[in-house]
């Protein structure tokens, strides 16, 4: 008998979540539009000066929230032990890198808060603590790359007749993956697509996100629990 | 060795035992002795090339108190010795009280080389101070630490002399390996650091 | 091996885990070592110019080989995932396996994320203040060497379930070699104190001894993860060994006792 007490409770958070993150993601100054790499310090500086409360608080409420996905995660992996695998080895694999994710996420907040908390030190190192929040928010992705492919390895592994998740969530995963690749060369250039505030590091890579959160919301929600269709491999 | 309904091993005929213990400690004994010698060479390289400083530094050390350290521990790896000998005759109350005997040493030990560091940071010899005393604590230090883990290897062995379904006389063997090299490391610590001037 | 025996070979998630290990070690040496060249470590007595033109000199082989890490850093959780597996396959707690588990997935940011983006920070404005540059030096060269506490309980935590486990999964002597391996980590934490000497995070005891102990247990981890994948039987009792044939050749021997 499986338990899932609780799983709906689990599932709900992520709208609230949602709109957690995306208030901060609007409040925070330096999302729209991006902040530019090619700033002198005293234009960072200045930035943090006349922005310093926004920044704080969509920091903090960042950083309240940061490993709010975690749970969801978990339901994931719940979800797969219903797929046709002999051994756990994927979910661990999945469980391995969703620890480690959220604190990318948040050491980058950190050095926001950081950066404003003495808006009147000197402009170089404000400029250094902005630098270590955008590269660390922006190349900080390995865990979610690997959470992307990780999934996809396993729904093709999933080969039995009702798999849990479908086919083409893989395919979704894969194509995820690949698109959050270009912001993990974000500190080779100052300008242009691949720099922090570049298309391709910022933009592709914070809608894909988006865009991954609301598409496994859904695929989440319609994946019901189950027994394990070959010999279920308990964790 | 075949596992029994029990789960016990039992060693089988057909296997003579080459080495006391388990094979695998004399693996990590070996191991770590390649580790300590190349700490050793590092150390004698060094010396070499800054000896006055270094046979100064070691007139900081006490040569009897090191002598001391050093009865201490072979007096433990004795016991442990005589222990295993209990042990194997079946004995093994006499083993118990022989493997307290050597923790009550190795704590004897500690203690001294607790009052040997208290008093060099006293004098103001300390691990930061000079190349010597960066080595001196260094190594110590490091065989210490193997110390403690030896403690944690004596529980072990006086659990396994105490209950009567655990015991092992591989286990037994194995535990007194690995106190015989900590008693090996320091007397080697002993020869480079004391001894030889 | 036919397509088809692939599609069906119980094993495969397990191999397709292994591979992946082998390939993210080699990448990380090859990035660490090669391209990016910050192994072996710089220099800590260096003065900020010295780290100026230490940085200058790795300007593109950082960004490039670390970017390369910020891509493909999640591969390490294979090697995490296959080890709790193994730990798992023992006759101990499934605590050791839990434990392992997290500490290793928290690894990964001291391990190579933090070292990463210093590097990175660091590379991408020349013109910075050297005495910043400097400061990102240490924070990249000692959150990466002397975070020692994960690896040392990690390793304890091996050990032990090796040296409880009745399913010999792994020899003893393994067990005992994560015991030399924790040891490092006590033998680093000096690094926090010099700025040179052989105690240095670059140091001859420090580091170059340190990565000998821990490449030789890498590649012996490696192997006896594989050596488990090929005797694995999926059961709960001790893992069948290579030479005897598998079960058949267990209950060869189990007959002949």
């Amino acid at each position: 008998m499986k338990r899932t007490t609780g799983e709906r409770i689990i599932y709900w958070t992520l709208p609230v979540v949602a709109v957690m993150w995306i208030a901060a993601f609007f409040l925070f100054p330096g999302f729209l539009p991006p902040m530019s790499p090619t700033w002198s310090p005293a234009r960072v500086a200045a930035f943090y000066r006349d922005h310093t409360s926004r920044v704080r608080y969509s920091m903090i409420l960042f950083n309240w929230f940061c490993v709010a996905l975690i749970p969801i995660l978990m339901l994931i992996v719940e979800r797969m032990r219903g797929m046709a695998h002999r051994t756990p080895i994927m979910r661990y694999c999945l469980i391995g890198v969703a620890g480690a994710a959220p604190i990318a996420f948040l050491t980058s907040t950190i050095f926001w808060l950081l950066a404003a908390f003495r808006p009147d030190r000197a402009p170089a190192l404000t400029q250094l603590y902005n630098d270590l929040a955008w590269i660390t928010f922006t190349c900080g992705i390995p865990f979610l790359v690997a959470i992307c492919f990780f999934l996809a390895v396993s729904i093709y592994l999933d080969q039995q007749v009702r798999p849990v998740f479908g086919r083409w969530v893989a395919h979704f995963n894969i194509l995820a993956a690949i698109a959050l690749v270009p912001a993990g060369f974000a500190g080779l250039t100052l300008n242009g697509p691949f720099a922090w505030n570049g298309f391709l590091s910022f933009w592709v890579k914070n809608v894909v996100i988006a865009l991954w959160i609301a598409v496994m919301a859904v695929v989440l929600g319609r994946a019901a629990p189950r027994g394990g269709a070959l010999v279920e491999a308990p964790a | 060795m075949i596992a029994t309904a029990s789960g016990t091993r039992v060693a089988t005929a057909r296997e003579p035992r080459h080495v006391p213990g388990q094979p695998d400690m004399w693996f990590f004994v070996l191991f770590e002795s390649l580790v300590f010698t190349s700490y050793f060479c590092v150390y004698l390289f060094n010396r070499a090339r800054h000896e006055t400083a270094f046979l100064q530094g070691q007139s900081h050390l006490i040569l009897w108190l090191g002598v001391v350290d050093t009865i201490v521990l072979l007096t433990s790896s004795w016991a442990v010795a005589c222990g295993v000998q209990h042990a194997r005759a079946g004995r093994y109350q006499a083993a118990r009280r022989d493997a307290i005997l050597t923790a009550a040493c190795g704590l004897v030990f500690l203690a001294l080389k607790i009052v040997e560091w208290a008093r060099l940071i006293h004098m103001g010899k300390t691990f930061t101070s000079s190349q010597f005393f960066q080595y001196y604590f260094f190594l110590t230090g490091i065989h210490c630490v193997h110390l403690l883990i030896g403690f944690i290897v004596l529980g072990v062995l006086v659990v396994q002399l105490s209950g009567e379904h655990r015991r092992s006389q591989v286990v037994v063997e194995t535990c007194a390996t690995y106190w015989h090299t900590v008693d090996f490391f320091w007397v080697l610590i002993f020869a480079l650091l004391y001894v030889v001037r | 091996m036919t397509r088809r025996s692939w599609r069906s070979d119980p094993k495969r998630e397990l191999w397709l885990a292994w591979y992946a290990t082998v390939a993210f070690y080699s990448l990380y040496t090859v990035v660490f070592f090669v391209i990016t060249r910050i192994q072996p470590p710089g220099k800590p007595w260096y003065s900020p110019v010295q780290v100026t033109e230490w940085f200058a000199g790795r300007h593109d082989g950082l960004l490039v080989g670390f970017a390369l890490i910020f891509v493909l850093g999640g591969l390490s959780a294979t090697a995490l995932a296959l080890i709790t597996y193994s730990i798992r396959r023992m006759s101990v707690s499934r605590a050791f396996a839990y434990s392992y588990l997290i500490l290793y997935a928290i690894a990964a940011v001291p391990g190579f994320l933090f070292i990463c983006v210093a590097m990175t920070v660091g590379a991408m404005r020349p013109d910075r203040n050297p005495a910043v540059l400097r400061w990102l030096y240490d924070f990249g060269f000692l959150s990466f060497s002397g975070t020692m506490g994960v690896f040392l309980v990690g390793s304890l935590i091996w050990m032990t379930a090796i040296l409880l486990d009745d399913n010999r999964v792994f020899p003893k002597w393994f067990g005992y070699l994560n015991l030399c391996n924790a040891l490092t980590e006590v033998v680093v934490a000096p690094s926090w104190i010099f700025h040179g000497g052989v105690l240095a995070w670059n140091g001859t005891i420090a580091w170059w001894i340190n990565v000998v102990v821990f490449g030789l247990y890498t590649g012996v981890f490696i192997f006896l993860l594989r050596q488990m994948i090929l005797r694995e039987d999926f059961g709960t009792g001790p893992l069948p060994d290579l030479g005897l044939g598998g079960p058949a050749g267990q209950v060869l021997a189990e007959a002949a006792s």
